[in-house]
């Protein structure tokens, strides 16, 4: 390292002096002006398409509102049916407490017979 | 949390205004800085900040992080802008454009210190091209000798020894002048 690197002189005054000159003033602005102009432009933010839930998959297959409207109609007449048939269709509850049947499950008639004869 | 300038070079790219606000406040100085003691001429430096700033915009969506420091790139842009615009000839140097006027009543202190920085700048305009560039780097703007070898893309001894030369041709180029300049001993 020479002398002139040890101690300060004046050349390093000059150095110092000659360190951070003023700006022009309108510099500033052409730069950002130049900024703006070349920053990336994103994307424009497009909405994303969501996967259909289960169900809605399903309330589309039956054809939306008016299809499931049909559906619940046709359910509630059917029920409507079973409960208070018109007369020319046979009444279900009425068929159901007619096949009420007595059946002898051991046949105990016939077996007293045979011990009866037995004797 | 102050940001690096890589750091807000991203957040340029990603469309954040303010960090080129911030990129131009920390870096613009710096290279019109260099650029005016290089070419001594004002109206040359502004367009080489300008320019090198304009590329810093472009490659900032392309930057790979880790491969340079931010300023290191641009002075190294500026640089190269400076020898393109010496090679095409310089239109005026410094010393034939007025110093910006100060609307302050200007001091005999400020008017010697102005004549000072003349000097020093006319002195500068004599060396070589790259040793100039090595003793703007080292001396004004006070830069490491690693950091102006990754500038320069030399090695750090050639750094050393260029800055060396250039300090003792400033000083012999000055020593005629010192009395002139208000010094006892240059």
């Amino acid at each position: 390292m020479s002398e002139m690197d040890q101690k300060p002189t004046e050349l390093e005054a000059l150095f110092a002096a000659a360190r951070a000159p003023a700006l022009p003033p309108d510099l500033s602005a052409r730069i950002l002006a130049d900024a703006a102009a070349e920053q990336p432009r994103l994307p424009p933010c497009e909405p994303r398409r969501l996967r259909p839930h289960r169900l809605r998959q399903v309330f589309g297959l039956l054809g939306g509102w008016p299809g499931l409207g049909g559906l619940v109609a046709a359910s509630a007449a059917g029920v409507w049916i079973g409960v208070a048939p018109p007369g020319f269709l046979p009444d279900p509850m009425l068929m159901v407490s007619q096949a009420e049947q007595s059946m002898n499950l051991l046949d105990v008639h016939d077996m007293a017979s045979i011990l009866s004869e037995e004797q | 949390m102050t940001l690096d300038d890589t750091a807000l070079l991203v957040l340029y790219a990603n469309g954040d205004r303010r960090a080129a606000q911030e990129l131009t406040a920390r870096l613009s100085p710096r290279a019109y800085s260099v650029a005016l003691r290089v070419l001594g001429n004002r109206a040359d430096a502004e367009d080489v900040t300008q320019e090198a700033m304009l590329r810093l915009w472009r490659i900032a969506p392309d930057w790979e992080t880790g491969r340079a420091q931010v300023s290191t790139w641009l002075y190294r842009v500026v640089l190269n802008l400076c020898l393109d615009r010496k090679r095409r000839g310089s239109s005026v140097a410094i010393q034939d454009v007025p110093e910006p006027v100060d609307p302050a009543p200007t001091a005999p202190e400020q008017l010697q210190q102005a004549a000072r920085v003349d000097a020093l700048q006319v002195a500068l305009m004599q060396l070589p091209d790259r040793q100039r560039q090595a003793v703007v780097l080292r001396h004004i703007e006070e830069l490491s000798n690693p950091d102006i070898a990754a500038i320069m893309g030399i090695s750090v001894e050639a750094v050393e020894s260029l800055t060396a030369r250039g300090k003792r041709a400033l000083a012999a180029a000055l020593a005629g002048r010192k009395a002139e300049l208000g010094y006892s001993d240059v």
